[in-house]
């Protein structure tokens, strides 16, 4: 915020030793924006400095004292690096772990861990044994059953072949038989001429 | 020698916890109900872990660092990444709370003897619903534990296997303290 009046103060440190109350230079307070708590220290308590004025004054011109967090200062841009700064109040070094209380808490925890991992792998494991058995039976059905399908097309052929080599005679009414008849007397009657015979009555 | 850390002391019963089952809480019980009872401890000499009784890690404390070899059993050693890799040693106390156990046939024990990972076909008997990849004790016909590894397959999967598959991958054989002779107790 700029300032409404422009002054010029030659010792801006030196600004409150003028020593009259309500004066300009009394109720100015420091320029930079950043107030140290020293500095708030050494100059007088701002409610000796506000009783001219009261006590909605003195509120007003309390100046806010920022921390270093609330500056939003980059944390890497500090004479301490991020990582070097350890917390205070903090043990220095390992802490062991020695007492048996302590220590059966620690197997218990991870003992209930690798239980609980031991029980899923073996729950996946018996699923899986289930999946793999209902499909090898599946299989099984289907292979049996492609059989059976097999041996019945075997045995209708077995029995038509059984019905026409039974019936020689007729003339081969079946399909098959007649056709391959037919067959073989046309093969004979178009591809051989007739041999000649003599017959001695 | 020191006692080891919280975040060590989890890392080395995860890894115990994969070999053994409920009993693991035995391991560190007091010996007795008695109220200053002598109990096990677990101490770390540079990066291996002991297992020693209370009374014997205290007594150590009069040896100087450089003098002290071992003390206790060794259980195995924490390496660089702080990962825990248990060695041979520590196989009689795996042996004794064994969740999972595999026995090989008399013609397997040679070839795991010597490093080799174990075959269906040396497998005699074995643990009955042992899920794969995890812990597991190997033991001879005669109950004479010989070393340990893991599951490479769980035990439904290994009986229909061909018996040149691996059931289960070595990962420690009494045949080290032969041919890691050297580097087991130091180094």
């Amino acid at each position: 915020m700029p300032p409404s009046k422009t002054r010029t103060v030659k010792n801006k440190h030196a600004a409150n030793k003028s020593g009259i109350q309500g004066s300009k230079s009394s109720k100015s307070g420091p320029q930079d924006g950043i107030v140290k708590q020293k500095a708030r220290k050494q100059g007088p308590p701002p409610s000796k400095q506000a009783k001219g004025r009261g006590a909605a004054g003195a509120l007003k011109r309390k100046k806010k004292i920022y921390t270093e967090k609330e500056l939003g200062i980059p944390e890497l841009n500090m004479v301490t690096p991020v990582g070097v700064t350890k917390p205070k109040g903090k043990k220095k070094g390992k802490v062991f772990v020695d007492d048996k209380e302590s220590m059966t808490t620690i197997l218990a925890m991870v003992q209930a861990d690798k239980e609980g991992e031991i029980e899923s792998k073996m729950i996946k494991a018996r699923q899986m044994e289930e999946i793999r058995e209902a499909r090898r039976a599946e299989e099984e059905r289907n292979n049996s059953e492609r059989k059976s399908k097999l041996d019945e097309t075997k045995d209708s052929l077995r029995k038509k072949r059984k019905r026409s080599s039974s019936r020689p005679s007729d003339g081969g009414d079946d399909g098959e038989g007649a056709g391959i008849k037919d067959a073989v007397s046309s093969g004979t009657s178009t591809a051989r001429p007739k041999k000649k015979r003599v017959s001695f009555a | 020698m020191r006692p080891l850390t919280e975040q060590e002391t989890k890392i080395l019963f995860e890894k115990l916890a994969n070999y053994t089952g409920n009993s693991l809480k035995d391991l560190i019980a007091p010996l007795s109900d008695a109220p200053n009872a002598d109990r096990y401890v677990f101490r770390v000499i540079k990066d291996r872990v002991y297992y020693v009784l209370l009374s014997i890690a205290n007594l150590a404390t009069s040896v100087a660092r450089d003098n002290l070899a071992s003390v206790g059993i060794c259980l195995g050693k924490f390496t660089k990444t702080l990962k825990f890799r248990l060695h041979i040693t520590a196989l009689p106390i795996l042996a004794a709370h064994a969740r999972y156990k595999v026995w090989v046939k008399p013609n397997g024990t040679q070839p795991f003897l010597y490093g080799g990972h174990i075959v269906k076909a040396h497998v005699g008997r074995m643990t009955d619903e042992t899920p794969a990849n995890v812990g597991i004790v190997v033991y001879e016909m005669n109950d004479t534990a010989i070393g340990f590894g893991v599951s490479a397959r769980s035990s439904a999967e290994s009986r229909k296997l061909d018996p040149t598959g691996i059931v289960v991958f070595r990962q420690a054989d009494c045949g080290e303290y032969l041919r890691d002779e050297d580097t087991l107790f130091a180094g």
